[in-house]
């Protein structure tokens, strides 16, 4: 795979320089069983998804992109960049 | 003169010869034997894709002679055949065809089950495809990585144009070829269009251009890899524009395969370029206007044109030839090689002598790599093809054209050509020697798709890569009234060329090897240095028991720069790491520091580390050797989640460690500073800024080797003055350093376990004993919820001290038996020389709800005790 993710500080990079952080779910949940469910279960869905990558080989820190899980297509998230 | 040496004779070559070129020369025209019925093979496609030419090159096996370069002193031998090629027993097998029907594999040795094994070794053995070379080292072949905005595979008159135009406005444009420009190409208006064009691309300044690469496959991203002479080039485009041409179909008819068969490309190369006539009496079928330069070139190398059997478009040809029209090639008759062709007419059939039958037939594209990318999303749509491989049979002109539009990412016209049918006999796939018969066969006996038909006759799927033959298929079936997707194409993988291993293995040496600052100073005291994770480390100065004892009675350096080291800062700092760790983190004062474990957020034991409050509000934190790097992301995410506004540096390369170990370590220490270190100054489970020997550091008393210690974190740049003079200075303490292998038995004897070697991936910290590092009392950190629900559950495994029989330094891995049934495993063990016994640590599995006490390892006895094993008040660590 050549996949490309748009670093909104080192521009668009080979994937392979990044490190999978998995969909984004949020930090934490105020009562134990919906922190459960935020740990143990994912969504998971075709489609797109917001997720988390690491920039390891770069700028070293966190970022979130849109990417379809079906076709692979990677987008910058307009969002904050949080969870 | 050069010479190539060809099975013990020399053979001579001159320029611009191929091996192939120099042993057609020579005579040679059987160059192999095909795999399953032995039949001879020679010459045909001269553009490497066909397998007919396959020989052993400098003892590398399956070389395609035919795009080789000849060069002097090479070795060459022919490969397959019993006892050669020339002459070959196993050419009887072709008489027995009809009893090696296709599926032959999947319908003989069934029963008895050993038959099999046996017939494998005789089967593989006759097929005579090749030897692996011995004693031959792999090249190791490096990969690189290339950006580019428009990646032109093939440098034709399509691709060299698409480059042309791609280059346009400075876009940054790579032009590959698994040649060099024109170099299959025999001369002609083609090859005058290429020179042109390639001087074009010479002078354009934002092309790269890359010979000798040949595309392998088009992978998502798009992603291409070229298999290049000495290295694998990934390549990252953009947009893709592949112009990788077109090929001419191998009609089938008896004897298609015969030596004196050849493709009119090929015979014209041969003809034009290298000089040689292909034989003395041609026959030539011509279906495309390009025949015309194949019968001129054919004309001048001294080949006798007999006849040409031309469709009607077809201008008439030169004069001197008998010209058919509408015939059609029935069978080539021959057995070392053609003899006569025999020819339908009109009036009939026709046998015309001749020993050589040139097809200038109808070309199909070579659209594998295109093919590959139709089922990429979404990069699909950034690879189009240009030139004859969209449009076979197209004009030079609207070939340049076609590229011009494909370079500028413009709609390229696409012309589909009709796929002929099938002879009556001869073979659709030469590689595998699946006849059409065959095809038939496998049809009759219900397998009616052309992937299924691929699967059973195995047709396409020879060394050509279905190159020659992967039209037929999808063309049988559709013959014969199947469906579109039963008569698909079949589906194109990577390689579309041949690759070798070494460079599918290319890269696999690249590795990331880090060094501590004193690496060197470690390599001059004779240490043995080795692997740890990604670290290169000393195991051991000479003799780790010498190391053990001077931990143990004296004192002992130790580099430990190889920590993880963070410092936290921010006006959330202390609030994040309150939130993340599972302890208590406000109540730690300045100048005091604690053990920790980091928990993911199953609740499972990530990493472990030292912990000091430092007196401005941040803290500064360590973690083992091979969890720096996550442990940076781990909490950097965290506060990213949350907003937090924490600073995380990551200071494990700028800062070296050392640790100073041994009872008589606080009166070294004392010697290099001013600063207080006795114990009510310093005392255990305390950190404290000392300047030693003029170097800065930060101390810290913990002690994972059990005895009196200080870790001295110090800069980097500082650490060799630093450890020279505590080697000096401590020489009468009888100092000296030790290594890995030392300190794997100095913490074992403390009952430490070490992460990953003594934990699995799901151990919480109940399981390791640790369970008095987590303050469940706190409203959250990252982990508690799961932990939580784990704590309300029973125990079902745990990590705990042994004491084993004998000497059971060699029990590590060993498997822990209660009454013949595995319950456990030995993860650490070592014969202790401060205790004089075998310990060791290792996991238990719960028996009826309890763990059981006594246990075997082997042939050794194992029993449960308490751990630490050694000082288990932590009388020494406290001194």
């Amino acid at each position: 795979m050549g996949l490309k993710i748009p670093c909104p500080r080192c521009g668009p990079r080979p994937f392979s320089e990044f490190a999978f952080g998995g969909e984004v779910r949020g930090g934490r949940s105020p009562d134990p069983e919906g922190d459960f469910r935020r740990v143990y279960l994912r969504a998971n869905a075709p489609g797109p998804q917001r997720e988390r990558w690491f920039h390891a080989f770069g700028c070293r820190r966190w970022l979130v992109v849109r990417r379809d899980t079906v076709t692979n297509r990677i987008d910058p998230d307009e969002g904050d960049g949080l969870d | 003169m050069a010479w190539i040496e060809f099975e013990g004779r020399r053979v001579r070559i001159e320029a611009g010869d191929t091996v192939a070129s120099a042993l057609f020369r020579h005579g040679v025209r059987t160059f192999t034997r095909s795999i399953k019925s032995h039949r001879r093979r020679g010459l045909t496609c001269l553009t490497g894709d066909c397998a007919n030419c396959l020989v052993r090159v400098d003892d590398e096996p399956g070389m395609r002679s035919c795009i080789t370069p000849a060069r002097d002193g090479m070795r060459v031998e022919r490969e397959g055949g019993v006892p050669s090629v020339e002459r070959d027993l196993l050419a009887a097998l072709d008489r027995l065809h009809p009893l090696l029907p296709v599926g032959f594999y999947s319908k003989t040795f069934i029963r008895p089950r050993l038959a099999w094994t046996v017939a494998e070794r005789l089967i593989r053995g006759a097929t005579g495809i090749g030897r692996l070379p011995t004693g031959v080292r792999p090249r190791i072949s490096q990969v690189r990585h290339l950006h580019v905005e428009v990646l032109v595979i093939g440098a034709g008159v399509a691709g060299l144009s698409a480059a042309l135009s791609a280059s346009e406005g400075g876009r940054s444009v790579l032009l590959c070829d698994e040649g060099e420009p024109g170099w299959l190409v025999a001369p002609g208006p083609t090859i005058e269009r290429i020179c042109s064009l390639a001087e074009a691309v010479q002078r354009a300044a934002s092309i790269t251009t890359l010979w000798h690469h040949a595309a392998v496959g088009i992978y998502e991203g798009p992603l291409v890899p070229l298999a290049g002479p000495e290295r694998l080039v990934h390549v990252h485009p953009e947009r893709v524009v592949v112009a990788t041409g077109a090929l001419e179909s191998l009609q089938t008819f008896r004897g298609n395969d015969l030596p004196g068969v050849w493709l009119g490309r090929g015979a014209a190369r041969l003809a034009g370029r290298h000089g040689l006539s292909p034989g003395r009496r041609a026959v030539i079928v011509a279906e495309t206007a390009e025949a015309l330069e194949h019968l001129g070139a054919l004309g001048s190398s001294g080949s006798k044109l007999v006849a040409v059997v031309a469709s009607d478009e077809i201008p008439a040809p030169t004069a001197g030839a008998r010209v058919i029209r509408g015939g059609a090639v029935m069978a080539a008759l021959g057995r070392r090689g053609v003899r006569a062709v025999v020819i339908r007419t009109e009036r009939g059939s026709e046998r015309i002598a001749c020993d050589t039958l040139v097809l200038s037939t109808r070309r199909f594209p070579r659209d594998a790599l295109l093919r590959m990318a139709a089922d990429l999303p979404p990069s699909g749509e950034a690879v189009v093809g240009a030139g004859e491989v969209v449009a076979p049979g197209c004009s030079l002109d609207e070939a340049e054209q076609s590229g011009a539009l494909a370079g500028r990412g413009e709609a390229v016209p696409i012309s589909e050509p009709p796929a002929p049918g099938l002879g009556a006999e001869g073979l659709v796939c030469p590689c595998e020697d699946v006849s059409v018969a065959d095809l038939e066969r496998a049809w009759e006996e219900g397998w009616r798709s052309s992937e299924i038909l691929k699967r059973y006759t195995t047709a396409t799927m020879g060394p050509c890569r279905g190159a020659l033959c992967g039209w037929a298929l999808a063309a049988f079936a559709r013959a014969r009234g199947a469906d579109a997707l039963a008569s698909a194409r079949t589906t194109a993988r990577p390689p579309a060329r041949p690759v070798r291993l070494e460079q599918l293995a290319a890269g696999v040496h690249e590795v990331v090897e880090k060094r501590t600052g004193l690496h060197h100073l470690h390599v001059s005291r004779g240490a043995r240095v080795d692997w740890s994770g990604r670290w290169k480390r000393p195991f051991t100065y000479g003799d780790w028991r010498d190391e053990h004892r001077a931990v143990r009675e004296r004192v002992s350096l130790m580099d430990v720069g190889t920590l993880g080291k963070f410092l936290i800062g921010g006006p959330d700092g202390r609030e994040l790491l309150e939130r993340v760790l599972p302890c208590r983190v406000e109540s730690l004062e300045p100048g005091r520091c604690r053990y920790v474990v980091v928990l993911d957020e199953g609740g499972y034991v990530m990493d472990d580390g030292i912990l000091c409050a430092l007196g401005d509000g941040r803290a500064y934190l360590t973690s083992t050797s091979g969890g720096a790097e996550r442990m940076e992301a781990w909490l950097r995410g965290w506060a990213d989640r949350w907003g937090l506004r924490a600073h995380i540096v990551d200071r494990t390369s700028a800062l070296g460690a050392i640790n100073v170990a041994g009872p008589r370590a606080r009166e070294l220490l004392s010697r290099l500073t001013d600063d207080p270190v006795d114990a009510s100054a310093f005392p255990y489970g305390a950190h404290r800024h000392l300047t030693v020997a003029g170097v800065p550091c930060r101390a810290i008393r913990v002690g994972f080797v059990g005895e009196l210690s200080f870790e001295l974190h110090h800069p980097r740049s500082r650490g060799f003055e630093l450890w020279t003079a505590l080697e000096q200075s401590g020489a009468d303490l009888g100092v000296r350093p030790h290594g890995l292998d030392a300190l794997d038995v100095l913490r074992l004897e403390k009952g430490h376990p070490y992460l990953g070697q003594d934990t699995l991936p799901d151990d919480h910290p109940d399981k390791l004993g640790l369970g008095w590092t987590v303050a469940m009392d706190k409203p959250w950190f990252v982990g508690r919820v799961a932990l939580q629900r784990m704590r309300e559950l029973p125990l079902e495994r745990r990590l705990v001290g042994l004491e084993l029989d004998g000497d059971a330094s060699s029990l590590r891995g060993m498997p822990l038996a209660l009454d013949g049934r595995v319950v456990g495993r030995v993860t650490s063990c070592a014969l202790s020389p401060a205790l004089g016994r075998s310990i060791g640590l290792g996991w238990l599995r719960a028996v009826d709800g309890g763990f059981p006490q006594v246990l075997r390892a082997g042939s050794a006895q194992a029993r449960v005790v308490p751990t630490p094993f050694y000082d288990p008040e932590g009388v020494r660590v406290r001194a």
